[in-house]
């Protein structure tokens, strides 16, 4: 499993704002096949890590790899394009669109035709046009989001608007997808669906980042955990190994967790 | 309610044909010069409509664009007899080059730095072609700008230039049309919805801006070609600040994003001060008011009186019916 191959490096990565620190030599591999998840107390350097891995806020110091090839320096758009979709801690969704043209854009980048040969023949566009529509409703169907295609999307349940993030962020074809806290502000019931089409988009072959407060969905999902605690990585491993650590134990899931997690493994046995 | 698309188009081809037919019954030549500002106008708007209506990005330099149109077309066939034809293709290349050169520094700046800098370009312009008296004619002007035919027919009265110009229109709409409904346009309204995702998505924002940028310098660029040829004469105190700001308030009143809501507002402003001659000194302050009124209660333009017609009839009819 160790020798897998890497699809995202992260090498010595230091943001600074000002004077402060919010991420310090930073370093960890996600590997091909493997669901990695990055977790820690609010305020650990998470989301800045996110945002220096797609560009958004790029880093101090350090390098970014992707599949080998540094992407540190690359434009936002460039490294969506090399295959890193993302989702977002607060949904960015185009809220006066409806859902199908939400993806529709999602797939745009790959898109071909210029302005030009548009106006002079509408006919190889509206050919475009209409392989990106299937493409989007195929990829509504896997959601379980087609009925609501043709629908705002501001008139949309929070969970269903995390879905068409999803599905819009599937349309541009990503090799690793990045999600900031995917399960956050969702009910048990869509938090349960959610983890399904993730774990389904998973096994056909995308890789996944994910930030996560819910120890749950962590746990159920992940093969991988790294631990920030104040900018620095303070653990990694599996699962496992991750709830038995003592500084992860003091720094972010506390005694109860402890506790709780001997009780279910005592009432397993 | 929202206007539907189809219900749009057929509004704005009733408003083409209503256009054609005014000429038949008003002979006055003051009226039919309004007539082919307001449509001159109307052609600029459907430009600024790209990079202010649709991807959200104010551009206060439409009277830089539209003068630089002007100035190409008239100088390339007044001083060096090329044929009018020619030489508006010459002002929507310049519309064209101007769109790349000055969009890629401006819009790298959001919000109100985006429009200082294009109001900072509007007025260089100006004040070059008012101090370029060798060239420009400065204040002074330049005129004997000269009329066209297609073929051996002459544009040579207001009428026959309204009619060529109302086709140019025509012509303008239907690419407006297009476009905003192709994945350039969904990219457009999708810069102004939510800047901070395109990225994400692979699309290079700064592309997409000039793109809509460069869209309306050309259309801005042509009407001013086409204005320099309909006037004869063109001066510099013409393409002033309060220019642009008529062309920002013509996409305003008609409804912002809007093709339709582009031709209302390009009737209703260019015929405004029109219709309050009458106030002789109050004219100024009642039209002020009157932008402001539809700014505060209209936001969204003339257009969306229609919405709020249909919607009331419809709420009425249906109370009245009944369960239907």
């Amino acid at each position: 499993m160790e020798h897998t191959e890497v699809v995202l490096e992260v090498r010595n990565l230091v943001k600074r704002f000002e004077g402060l620190v919010a991420v310090d030599q930073l370093n960890f591999k996600v590997r091909k096949g493997r669901i990695h998840a990055l977790i820690g107390p609010n305020g650990a350097g998470k989301t800045t890590t996110v945002n220096m891995i797609t560009g958004d806020n790029p880093q101090t110091e350090g390098d970014v790899l992707f599949y080998g090839k540094s992407i540190s320096k690359l434009p936002v758009y460039a490294r969506a394009n090399l295959g890193i979709g993302r989702t977002f801690q607060n949904i960015k969704l185009f809220s006066t669109m409806t859902v199908l043209e939400n993806l529709l854009i999602g797939g745009q980048s790959k898109t071909t035709k210029s302005l030009l040969k548009y106006l002079a023949n509408p006919r190889i566009a509206q050919k475009e046009e209409q392989q990106l529509k299937e493409k989007a409703e195929g990829i509504l169907n896997f959601i379980g989001m087609y009925q609501y295609k043709d629908e705002l999307v501001s008139n949309l349940a929070y969970g269903r608007q995390k879905m068409t993030e999803l599905g819009r962020t599937l349309m541009g074809d990503p090799r690793l997808i990045l999600l900031d806290e995917p399960a956050a502000g969702l009910n048990p019931s869509e938090r349960k669906e959610f983890i399904d089409i993730i774990q389904k988009v998973f096994d056909q072959g995308v890789d996944m980042f994910l930030i996560e407060h819910n120890m749950d969905v962590v746990m159920n999902l992940s093969h991988d955990i790294t631990v920030l605690n104040f900018g620095c990585k303070i653990a990694e491993g599996a699962p496992k190994e991750i709830l038995e650590n003592e500084e992860v134990i003091s720094a972010y899931l506390g005694e109860g967790y402890r506790k709780q997690m001997k009780k279910e493994a005592e009432q397993n046995a | 309610m929202k206007i539907s698309a189809k219900n749009q188009y057929l509004w704005i081809g009733a408003l083409f044909i209503a256009f054609a037919a005014v000429p038949v019954f008003i002979h006055n030549n003051y009226y039919i010069t309004i007539l082919n500002q307001m449509v001159i106008n109307m052609i600029v708007v459907f430009g600024l409509n790209f990079i202010t209506g649709l991807t959200g990005q104010m551009n206060l330099g439409t009277a830089g664009i539209y003068a630089i149109g002007a100035y190409t077309s008239a100088l390339l066939s007044r001083n060096l007899g090329i044929s009018p034809w020619l030489t508006m293709m010459a002002a929507i290349f310049a519309g064209f080059l101007l769109g790349r050169g000055l969009g890629y520094p401006s819009l790298k700046m959001k919000g109100v730095y985006l429009s200082l800098t294009t109001l900072a370009f509007s007025e260089i312009v100006r004040i070059f072609a008012t101090n370029l008296i060798d060239i420009t004619g400065g204040t002074q002007g330049l005129n004997n700008i000269p009329r066209f035919g297609i073929g051996p027919f002459m544009l040579d009265s207001n009428v026959k230039y309204f009619y060529f110009i109302l086709l140019i229109a025509v012509i303008m709409c239907v690419l407006s049309i297009r476009i905003v409904h192709s994945k350039w346009g969904r990219e457009f309204r999708a810069v102004k919805d939510n800047p901070d995702a395109i990225e994400s998505l692979g699309l290079d924002i700064k592309k997409i801006k000039i793109r809509a940028f460069t869209l309306a310098a050309m259309y801005g660029a042509f009407g001013g070609a086409l204005y320099a040829h309909f006037n004869g004469y063109i001066t510099s105190l013409s393409f002033t600040t309060d220019l642009s700001i008529n062309y920002v308030i013509i996409l305003m009143v008609g409804g912002i994003g809007n093709i339709l809501g582009n031709m209302i507002g390009s009737i209703v402003v260019t015929l405004l001060p029109e219709l309050l001659r009458f106030l002789g000194d109050y004219y100024q302050i009642t039209y002020c008011t009157l932008v402001l009124i539809s700014a505060l209660f209209l936001p969204n333009g003339l257009v969306s009186l229609y919405g709020k017609i249909t919607g009331l009839m419809k709420s009425k009819s249906t109370s009245e019916g009944g369960e239907s």
